[in-house]
């Protein structure tokens, strides 16, 4: 499965985002985390409670769930015509947050609400890095 | 019911323009015919909007000039389908305080005409994009999938609201289902654009305007357009449900708006007799009946399945077609139905003896988290 190699700072209002994407290049999933109150988020943010004081960006576990997901038909974009039928899945990270992103290595009949994955970075580029996941049981094939 | 007073917002003045794809209409025309008939409605006359909300998500500049009013402020407001109960909320403060006596809600667009065509299906949230995850059909397939995972809810049952809702539009002149029914079958068949969602559970955008006039009940009474109490309005924003991690178990974060739209009110879901749901896309009935608690969580799918909300069931719900049937209209749709029901306009879906209207919308969709605005109305016939 391949995505138009767009930056994903492209997508960025700012800088504020960078130190994920450039993670994603050393293949390290990072989330941001609040130091007060030890709750997890992606991507940059203030907390609602403790602000944007003390957060800081620190490696995540890379595992997490299928929480839902849609098999896409329509083409959206022109560039997106030789990727149909695809999934997206929002996977519920094992620190909390959810994550769009595309389910690798399982057939898309085979997508269950669930599911253990695991990420697995997709370079794309030389400055391009995408996070994806795979099941969690096919964790050593690849 | 609430002690009125006379500075309560109503709805004095309805005008809509004709609906449909691909008219070909400038958008600041839409909205100055809509204007038009929404002035004729009322029996008002230009120099009498002292007001003027554009609902239209972009700047009013031209708009003003090229409508030929002259109000006391301009604003634009823009929450996606929550825009129109969005701009009825500040109406009602504005008149509260005695900034304007006459506010007009204006809208018109032409998204099937102007924007390449490719409308609002298409939008993009950030970085999800980078996956494929374009547009709001992607978004609402998400909660579809959870909905289903979690209850039960079928593909059948989804269609059922598309069905019921093509019947109602069916007997509309002004919808753009008119004269079509469909069948479950015709849904089942029909292709797959998200998974769960196929093209029937989806609406279109569609072209035309929409104007609202609101005034206070007190000059209400001088002018010759039939009245429509605003009895309660709430509203509330699912980005809290993003923090919770619960944003795929509700639709919409509808507890605190339709709390404070029913304690204004004061009054309760069983006074309700016709709901009008922003209905984007079919799962959005399902889940927004539950969480108004016309039937029990989960229980969206086999409610509407069993007709429940169609003409003779619990709730008659999105009774002009909805957005699906009918017309997109950003949360238009539902608010105009709404008030028609109370006038009795209703044609062939009349609900019969129509006192009090639920209206929702939802919108403003954005970010990777793609949380939205609801809002809720309550509306009453008559003075």
């Amino acid at each position: 499965m391949t995505t138009s190699p767009r930056n994903p700072l492209d997508f960025a209002p700012d800088d504020l985002d960078r130190p994920f994407w450039e993670g994603c290049r050393r293949h390290e999933l990072l989330l941001q985390r609040s130091r007060s109150t030890g709750r997890y988020h992606w991507p940059a943010v203030s907390d609602p409670d403790a602000g944007r004081e003390g957060m800081e960006w620190v490696r995540a576990s890379g595992r997490g769930v299928v929480h839902t997901f849609s098999i896409v038909h329509q083409v959206f974009r022109p560039e997106l015509a030789d990727r149909v039928p695809y999934n997206v899945i929002v996977v519920e990270l094992e620190e909390g947050p959810f994550f769009h992103s595309n389910l690798v290595d399982c057939p898309n009949e085979a997508i269950r609400i669930g599911m253990p994955v695991e990420v697995v970075f997709d370079d794309l580029t030389d400055e391009i890095t995408l996070p994806r996941f795979r099941p969690r049981d096919a964790g050593t094939e690849r | 019911m609430a002690e009125l007073s006379a500075r309560d917002c109503v709805v004095v003045g309805v005008g809509v323009t004709r609906q449909g794809r691909k008219l070909g209409i400038p958008e600041r025309e839409l909205r100055r015919e809509a204007l038009d008939r929404a002035l004729e409605d009322a029996g008002l006359c230009r120099r009498d909007v002292d007001g003027y909300i554009a609902c239209h998500g972009g700047v009013v500049f031209e708009d003003l000039r090229y409508l030929g009013l002259g109000p006391l402020f301009s604003w634009s407001l823009a929450s996606g389908g929550a825009t129109a109960i969005s701009a009825l909320i500040v109406a009602r403060g504005v008149l509260a305080l005695g900034q304007a006596t006459v506010v007009a809600l204006g809208y018109g667009v032409s998204p099937s005409s102007f924007r390449g065509g490719s409308g609002y299906g298409r939008y993009g949230y950030g970085y999800p994009e980078l996956f494929g995850m374009v547009g709001p059909s992607t978004s609402h397939a998400l909660h579809a999938q959870r909905h289903m995972h979690l209850y039960g809810t079928t593909s059948e049952q989804l269609g059922a609201v598309a069905v019921t809702q093509r019947a109602y539009a069916a007997l509309r002149p002004e919808a753009l289902g008119y004269g079509r029914p469909i069948t479950l079958e015709d849904h089942q068949s029909s292709r797959m654009i998200c998974e769960p969602l196929r093209l029937l559970d989806c609406c279109r955008d569609t072209d035309g305007g929409v104007c609202v006039l609101v005034t206070t009940a007190e000059r209400a009474r001088d002018l010759r357009g039939a009245p429509v109490r605003v009895l309660g309005t709430g509203t509330g924003h699912n980005i809290r449900n993003w923090y919770e991690r619960s944003v795929y178990a509700h639709h919409d974060d509808i507890a605190p708006a339709r709390e404070r739209a029913f304690g204004e009110a004061g009054i309760d879901l069983g006074s309700v007799d016709v709901a009008e749901l922003y209905d984007p896309f079919t799962i959005s009935v399902i889940m927004q009946l539950e969480e108004y608690g016309f039937c029990g969580e989960g229980e969206g799918g086999p409610f509407v399945a069993a007709g429940e909300t169609g003409p003779t069931g619990r709730i008659p719900t999105n009774t002009g077609g909805g957005q699906l049937s009918g017309y997109y209209a950003t949360g238009f749709t539902a608010l105009v139905e709404g008030i028609r029901q109370l006038r009795g306009e209703g044609g062939a879906t009349q609900v019969s003896e129509a006192e009090v209207a639920l209206v929702s919308g939802h919108g403003g969709n954005g970010g990777v988290q793609n949380t939205w605005a609801h809002a809720t109305a309550l509306l009453g016939a008559g003075l």
